[in-house]
């Protein structure tokens, strides 16, 4: 008897990948959020960055896939969290007992005073203040692309003594709602910005 | 009788017992310094920066040592040198000492352009023997900035990434002129036997008797092409090795050798970045869409499998991959992957099981660190070497090696001109342990020296030349730390 024809079709299907240049996930130009223009910046407007946040529910396609680089960062600090929750290190044993006080007498030593030259960071939180000047310490090595707690965290290990009080700020801001956002320094959002498309 | 003279047509045959030898043991306990991991957690979103930073911060306590111990208290004139905090913070005039990293300014390098214009033209430009041009500038640079460095006490032959303390006073027009230098120096040496003897006192277990240790063989650039022209002498290299070539004498000399070691470029042309002469080739070639199965040519990869497996069953083989092997092309290599290997992978364990195999095939990265019998040994496959010879000339391969040692670098041309990892948490490529061996395969020629550390370190440098040139292997004994080359070919009748 002549061999049974396959029903399937008449070639197997291979199993090596194709490309696609279809659907959603394969889009090759960059939707996004306009990045914060500079004219928005110029007015008192507080410091609101909840609009690339993955944490909350995804609102519209675009703003749901994070790029390359914000996703190393949450992928970084996602690493430090389940770390931290199987043990604390002896630094941030020491961190988590810091008061707020003390945080507040160490950012009033290290120039606190001039707060009311700095137009600039008017709207900003004192630990967004602290942690904005950890990043510009350029001792402690570069801020972009890198996750604020694991910089801290290389720093100490390489014995430069960064300020336990920068850890306890992050600590604290971690028990926050934003926590994957405070982990990337604001040089690296200006740095790495999304595309504006519209422009 | 078979004598131990060696000459099998005396005596009668069959009397005694044919001699039959054992190959020594060997002791070996890898380290997995280079190993990267593997799948999602290998990110290459961070910037060469923090590498620099890294070096730099590493070795920055260690080169401070060393300066203050050299110029702690020089003195010119009245003045005393002190030390300077930030490379920037030089004052015109002032005798001061800065640590930074070391910068060449190379108009040769090569450049991005250079790998455009290959698809564009019809032949690329060819590679460069060497980047140094007359007009080169060398600068020293930390996270505060560049300092431009002048003086005649730079006869000394410095590459890009090296880390050094400085010792001079900045000129009018801003350039920084030396007078002396400092690198960091040889670290720490480990004693022989240091790691298993810690991992046996942990374990609460009595430290066994050790035997006399025997030699490692190790040779390079085997470079198989599949063609029938390296037959005879991988032949020839695989009798010796097993035993089976010589006499009683010559085997009981072959016994000794307990390991092989391959460092690099097994295959030749089986890198995937194509050299300029394969793109070419391929260039020219049909152009079809999609990937052309037809055009892959797997008699290189079952030749070497092939000498492998053969030599396996009686010899164990630590095999580094080189730049023209099948191995991604940045630093820090990773292990050749087992499925190149189908007959000799039975003797290795599975990267399932275990990322290494203490007895038969082990694929290690380059560059490699690891103990054999007690003694540390680091090892590349030679393009950390051949890199920095480019940026200086009329410098021995030795020397280079030895330079490479004392400033604690393993690549310092990485990544400026050698392609490597973005590493972000801790550099492996800086040396934390000396060791006590130091080869590099793929070298123009054979060489061995021992260097002296400031702490009584002493290191054994070999360079190893390319097998499929010069048809040598080198033997290196364990105890006596002597080198010995030898020349696996027939012997030419004298003309």
């Amino acid at each position: 008897m002549p061999p049974k024809r396959r029903t399937e079709g008449t070639a197997p299907k291979s199993h090596q990948s194709t490309l696609a240049f279809h659907g959603a996930a394969n889009k090759v130009t960059k939707a996004g959020t306009r990045a914060p223009s500079a004219k928005k910046n110029l007015i008192s407007e507080p410091v609101v960055k909840d609009i690339k946040v993955e944490v909350d529910a995804p609102d519209t396609v675009d703003e749901a896939q994070p790029t390359t680089v914000e996703a190393a960062i949450i992928e970084q600090t996602e690493q430090e969290v389940a770390a931290q929750k199987v043990a604390l290190t002896p630094e941030e044993v020491t961190a988590k007992r810091i008061t707020d006080a003390k945080i507040k007498k160490y950012w009033l030593a290290r120039g606190g005073k001039n707060e009311k030259l700095k137009v600039h960071q008017k709207d900003l939180s004192m630990h967004e203040k602290i942690l904005r000047e950890f990043d510009m310490s350029g001792q402690y090595g570069p801020c972009t692309g890198i996750a604020r707690l694991k910089r801290w965290k290389r720093a100490h290990r390489l014995d430069l003594e960064p300020p336990i009080e920068v850890l306890a700020v992050l600590l604290k801001e971690q028990e926050g709602d934003n926590k994957l956002l405070v982990q990337r320094s604001h040089v690296d959002e200006l740095l790495n910005s999304r595309a504006d498309e519209d422009a | 009788m078979v004598s131990l003279t060696g000459n099998m047509l005396r005596g009668a045959p069959f009397e005694d017992p044919a001699y039959l030898p054992s190959r020594a043991p060997s002791a070996y306990n890898p380290l997995h310094t280079f190993d990267l991991s593997r799948g999602t957690e290998k990110l290459y979103s961070q910037q060469y920066a923090d590498m620099y930073f890294l070096r730099l911060s590493q070795l920055r306590k260690a080169v401070i040592e060393r300066a203050k111990d050299a110029w702690g208290d020089f003195a010119l004139g009245e003045e005393r040198a002190r030390m300077v905090d930030r490379v920037l913070d030089v004052r015109q005039g002032e005798l001061c000492w800065v640590v930074g990293t070391v910068y060449m300014e190379m108009g040769l390098k090569p450049n991005i352009l250079d790998d455009i214009s290959k698809e564009h033209w019809i032949a690329a430009p060819p590679p460069r023997e060497t980047y140094a041009s007359g007009q080169d500038e060398m600068m020293l640079e930390d996270e505060s900035g560049r300092l431009r460095v002048t003086g005649d006490a730079l006869n000394a032959h410095y590459v890009t990434g090296c880390v050094l303390a400085a010792l001079g006073t900045e000129q009018a027009d801003g350039t920084f002129q030396v007078i002396a230098t400092q690198y960091a120096d040889l670290p720490r040496q480990p004693q022989r036997w240091e790691r298993d003897d810690s991992e046996l006192v942990v374990a609460k277990k009595p430290k066994p008797k050790r035997e006399r240790a025997g030699k490692i063989a190790i040779v390079s650039g085997l470079e198989i092409t599949g063609k029938v022209d390296d037959e005879l002498a991988l032949d020839l290299l695989l009798e010796y090795l097993t035993g089976e070539l010589g006499g009683a004498p010559d085997q009981s000399k072959t016994t000794k050798i307990s390991r092989l070691v391959i460092a690099g470029d097994s295959l030749s042309h089986s890198s995937p970045i194509l050299s300029r002469e394969d793109f070419a080739i391929k260039k020219s070639g049909k152009k079809g869409y999609g990937y052309d199965a037809s055009a892959y040519n797997s008699s290189p990869t079952e030749r070497l499998d092939f000498l492998l497996s053969q030599i396996l069953p009686t010899l164990p083989i630590t095999l580094l991959p080189g730049a023209s092997d099948p191995a991604n092309v940045a630093l820090p290599q990773q292990p050749l992957h087992p499925a190149l290997f189908p007959q000799s992978r039975q003797y290795a364990n599975p990267p399932v099981k275990s990322n290494e195999s203490l007895e038969g095939l082990d694929s290690v990265t380059n560059p490699w660190e690891g103990d054999i019998e007690g003694w540390r040994v680091l090892g590349t496959g030679g393009q950390t070497v051949a890199d920095l010879l480019k940026y200086v000339d009329e410098v021995e391969t030795l020397e280079v090696m030895e330079m490479m040692l004392r400033w604690r670098c393993i690549a310092p041309t990485a990544p400026d001109t050698l392609w490597c990892y973005p590493f972000q948490d801790e550099d492996p490529l800086v040396v934390q342990d000396c060791p006590h061996i130091y080869f590099a395969g793929n070298q123009a020629k054979f060489g061995s020296r021992i260097i002296q550390g400031p702490a009584d370190q002493q290191v054994l440098l070999i360079a190893v030349p390319k097998f499929s040139l010069t048809k040598t292997i080198v033997l290196v004994d364990l105890e006596t730390m002597t080198v010995e080359l030898v020349d696996i070919g027939i012997a030419q009748a004298a003309a």
